[in-house]
Order: C-alpha cells, then structure tokens, then sequence
C-alpha cells in the first residue's frame, strides 16, 4: 500500500489511456508516454501498466511493503528517508520508507512506475484519471492526503543496476522545436505566421492542452462544424493564441488546427512548462517516419534489455 | 454515393469525408485493421487513427477505398430508437419561452413540434455521451446564444444550430436550454455506460 503523505500539485493515475473516442471520451493517459515506458521496463511491468504522473511539484509517499519504485522524465529532486533518490533506474523500497518529491527546474511532468502496477477505477480498459469527467484511477481526481493506493503484488526481484541512457529520455530543455506536419487547414498565411514566431508557454498548460501566450492572425468561422481531433494537433482559436492537444483533450472540436506535432515528439508535449519558449520546424512525412522508427527502436532496445533481465 | 475524399491530419490519423461514415466506423468495429487502434465518426467524416510504425497513410487510404466499396447506407429499421421523457418548461428550459416566439408557435405547439421528430445520432463527442443529434427542420433550428453560459445544469435538452442534444453533466454550453430529462448519458455502473450509439434513432417525449 502506499500512504499519501502530501499529494504534490497534481499527482494523478494514469496508464498508456482508452481507446473510445467515439463515445466522446478522451483518451487519457500519461502525458510523457516515452518516460510511462521506460519508468514501466525498469521495474518489470508491461509498458501500458498504471502508475503515478507527478507534475512540477511531486508527492511525499510512504511505502507499506517492499517493492521497486523507479522515477522517469523530468529531473525532479527527490529522496528517499531523506537520502538522494536517483532518476531513470529501479530503485528497491522497504515497507516504511517514505520517498519525498519536491520540484523539477525542467520539463514539467514525470512517471512513477511500481512493481506490479498502481491500482485504480478501470474505465473502459483504463485506470487512467480523467480530471475534468472526474472518472478513472482514484475517485477521478488528483491524489490527495491521506489517499491509500494499492499495487498489484508480484514476486520480489533484483533491480538492475543499469540506468536508462540519456539518449532515450525526453527532450526537456527549451526552447522547444517542434516538428510539425502542415494540415488542410493550414492557409499559406496562417502557416506562415505559425512557423517564424518564437512562442511561449503560458500560465493555462494542462492535461487537456498547452496554450501559447503570443498570438496569430486567424481565420473565424462560426458555422464550422466538429470534428475529430488528433493527439498533438495544434488548434487555432478566433484570438489566434495557438493551443496544442495534450491526451485529455475533447475528442471534437470547432476550431480550425492547421498543424499536427509529429508522433515523435508528442512525449515532448507533456514536459512543456509555463515560460519555455517553443517554435513550429515543418518537416516531411517521410521526415517523421525516420524519427519515429529511430525513437522506437532504442525504446524497444531498452524495454527488451529489461525484460531479459526480470525473464519476463 | 460521392467519391470518398482522404486527408492526413499529421502522421497518425486520416480522415475519410464519406457519407458513409457511420457505416465505416461499424464495418471498422466488427472487423478491426491490424495497425489501425480507433475511428472516430462525425458529420460524413470518419478519422481513423493509426500506428504509424506498423501502417502507413497511403496503405491505409487503398484498404479504406475498398472497404468502402462493398458498404451501403443502413436502411434505418436497422438502428434502435431511444425515447427520452422531457419535462418541458420555464424552471427547466429557461430558454422555452424564447424558442417558442423565434418559431411564431404557442410553448405547447413549439413542445409538440420537437416531440413530433425523430431525431438522429449523427455522431458523439464533445464530452462523454454527448451525441450531436440530427433532423431537425430549418424551422426548429436555433441559432445558438452569443455568449455561452458558464455551466448548463446536466440533463439540460437543448437546441444549437443544426443540432440537437442533451447534456450528459455540467459543461459551459451555448445551446439553447428548452427542458430537462432525468435519463443518463454516460453513467460508469452501468454495463453499457453510454446508452446510443451513432444511426440511433431518438425521439422527445414530453411530460406531463
């Protein structure tokens, strides 16, 4: 069991999200899915197995029994019984140990994987906390004092001494350049405007999207109809302050999204923080398909590294 | 039936403007495309969403082209039909009275109107168990409020352009409120916590 101490500014279960947007439910899940991977391989679960999504403040827990705890994505302080607490590697915990997460100067989000697996409400095939349908993971809200979770037990194993390569992890340091593909909806104006501005993360940045502070001329259509959004895509509002769609997003939407981030740095999106400074670099589809397959293979790498060792 | 249309949105989803979207989405369901993980349907659109690693947009385009071919529109005995109860009424509908003079008819003509349609899911979305309803008449379409309200009590029927539909739980909402039903739209003790399904059919039943 672990005990929540203090809750941190918004700690949240989540898993690898649903698949149902077609009954209006978002899909959820871990914001940083690069970082839910690797944290999941290096304490022997399946890649999709809940654990907990720390955000710029991270929770104080106390752990009633021995598991493996490991903590990946952005370089958070943390401790354990007031000792240093090391990112990218699985670390063995004793019942009673408290394990203390302050703040990060970088990125915004990261993944802490259990041994097992964090329990939670499971919504159509996921533990994943929707915030705003308040429904998933615990009670459909954020973590908060006093809080008991539960992980699936498994048999006790032998952390491996490896950490993860600092190749694999998530780009976190701003400014960000994003790689983006260029939609039907992009007009040569708004593509213009949206690639040679230097944009900054605001103050609104949730699980649903990023807003950006500066603005573009965009086009306004009131009778524009819904339809379906996209993970990563960029939609542009009447006041021309552009937002990208994090995994909590609504499935439909009216306005206009000129641009779609590429499947490569949608992990990217999830460790954007109020004040970064992010720009939009158009790239070839052929572009994001070698970055993707490069990006996957040393995941793959390390997730099959790992699973050798656990002789999973 | 139009040629389908295609277009990528980014490097893992495509989008098919089709009148056949609906009966894509179903033919997607009931035999699932390795690499393809979800479709979601809306107005004569379907996106699909893929893994691009395992597929790529033009394969997928060929596979969806010939998938479409052997579709026809379902005939509409196929499909259920949802009655939902309605009260009707100023405490409930604060925007009744405005709906029934924007379309010259007495309240309880406006209410017999509306209950005399079968309506249509056209697709969900928006929040979950949300359904955009169609068939509404040019003559029961509202324009929608010019400012949102900051929350629309769920349960809340309402009217908005094309549209009809029902507010599963508090949302803001630019909708025009005329009633309120006590039916669920997305309620998680239930097997089946969304209870329609796009191709339903939904009629209005006032209360009395």
């Amino acid at each position: 069991m672990i005990e929540v101490l203090a809750a941190g500014l918004q700690t949240t279960v989540q898993d690898a999200g649903r698949r149902v947007r077609a009954l209006g439910v978002p899909a959820g899940g871990a914001a940083d899915p690069g970082a839910r991977r690797l944290a999941n391989a290096l304490v022997g679960n399946a890649a999709g197995a809940a654990g907990l999504e720390l955000t710029l403040g991270g929770p104080t827990l106390r752990l009633h029994a021995d598991t493996l705890l490991s903590v990946c994505g952005a370089p958070f302080d943390a401790t354990l019984d007031g000792h240093p607490f090391p990112l990218w590697r699985a670390v063995p915990v004793r019942a009673g140990q408290t394990l203390t997460v302050a703040g990060t100067p970088l990125g915004a989000r990261a993944f802490l994987a259990v041994r097992g697996g964090v329990g939670g409400q499971e919504v159509f095939g996921s533990v994943s906390t929707d915030l705003r349908g308040a429904f998933g993971g615990q009670g459909g809200r954020a973590l908060r004092r006093g809080d008991r979770l539960t992980w699936t037990p498994r048999p006790p194993a032998q952390p491996p001494r490896a950490f993860i390569d600092t190749d694999l992890r998530t780009t976190l340091s701003a400014p960000h350049v994003l790689h983006v593909l260029p939609t039907p909806d992009a007009t040569p104006d708004t593509l213009a405007a949206l690639l040679g501005t230097a944009f900054t993360v605001s103050a609104q940045a949730d699980r649903m999207g990023v807003r950006l502070r500066e603005s573009v001329p965009a086009p306004h259509d009131p009778a524009r109809v819904s339809v379906p959004n996209v993970p990563g895509m960029i939609q542009l509002p009447p006041d021309g302050r552009p937002i990208l769609l994090l995994p909590d997003a609504g499935t439909h939407g009216g306005y206009p999204t000129p641009l779609a981030v590429v499947s490569a740095d949608l992990p990217r999106l999830g460790q954007l923080r109020p004040g970064d400074t992010v720009t939009f670099r158009a790239v070839t589809l052929d572009w994001a398909r070698v970055a993707l397959h490069a990006q996957e293979r040393g995941l793959r790498q390390a997730e099959a590294a790992l699973r050798l060792w656990y002789g999973r | 039936m139009s040629a389908p249309t295609f277009m990528l949105l980014g490097d893992a989803a495509l989008t098919v403007s089709t009148s056949l979207a609906r009966e894509l989405h179903a033919d997607l369901r009931v035999r699932p495309l390795p690499g393809v993980h979800e479709s979601v349907p809306a107005l004569n659109l379907l996106t699909v969403l893929f893994d691009p690693l395992t597929l790529d947009g033009s394969t997928l385009e060929d596979t969806l082209r010939s998938r479409l071919a052997g579709l026809h529109v379902h005939a509409p005995t196929e499909s259920r039909t949802l009655v939902i109860p309605v009260s009707f009424g100023e405490d409930v509908g604060p925007d009744l009275a405005w709906c029934a003079a924007h379309t010259q008819r007495s309240e309880a003509a406006f209410i017999a109107a509306l209950c005399d349609l079968t309506l249509e899911v056209a697709f969900l979305g928006f929040t979950p168990g949300f359904a955009f309803l169609t068939g509404l008449p040019a003559g029961l379409q509202m324009p929608r409020l010019d400012a949102p309200r900051e929350r629309v009590p769920p349960g809340s029927v309402a009217l908005g352009g094309p549209w009809a539909g029902v507010y599963p739980r508090a949302t803001p909402g630019g909708w025009r409120i005329v009633g309120h039903t006590a039916m669920e739209f997305f309620d998680l003790s239930r097997p089946e916590p969304v209870p329609w399904q796009p191709g339903d059919r939904v009629r209005f039943e006032a209360l009395t």
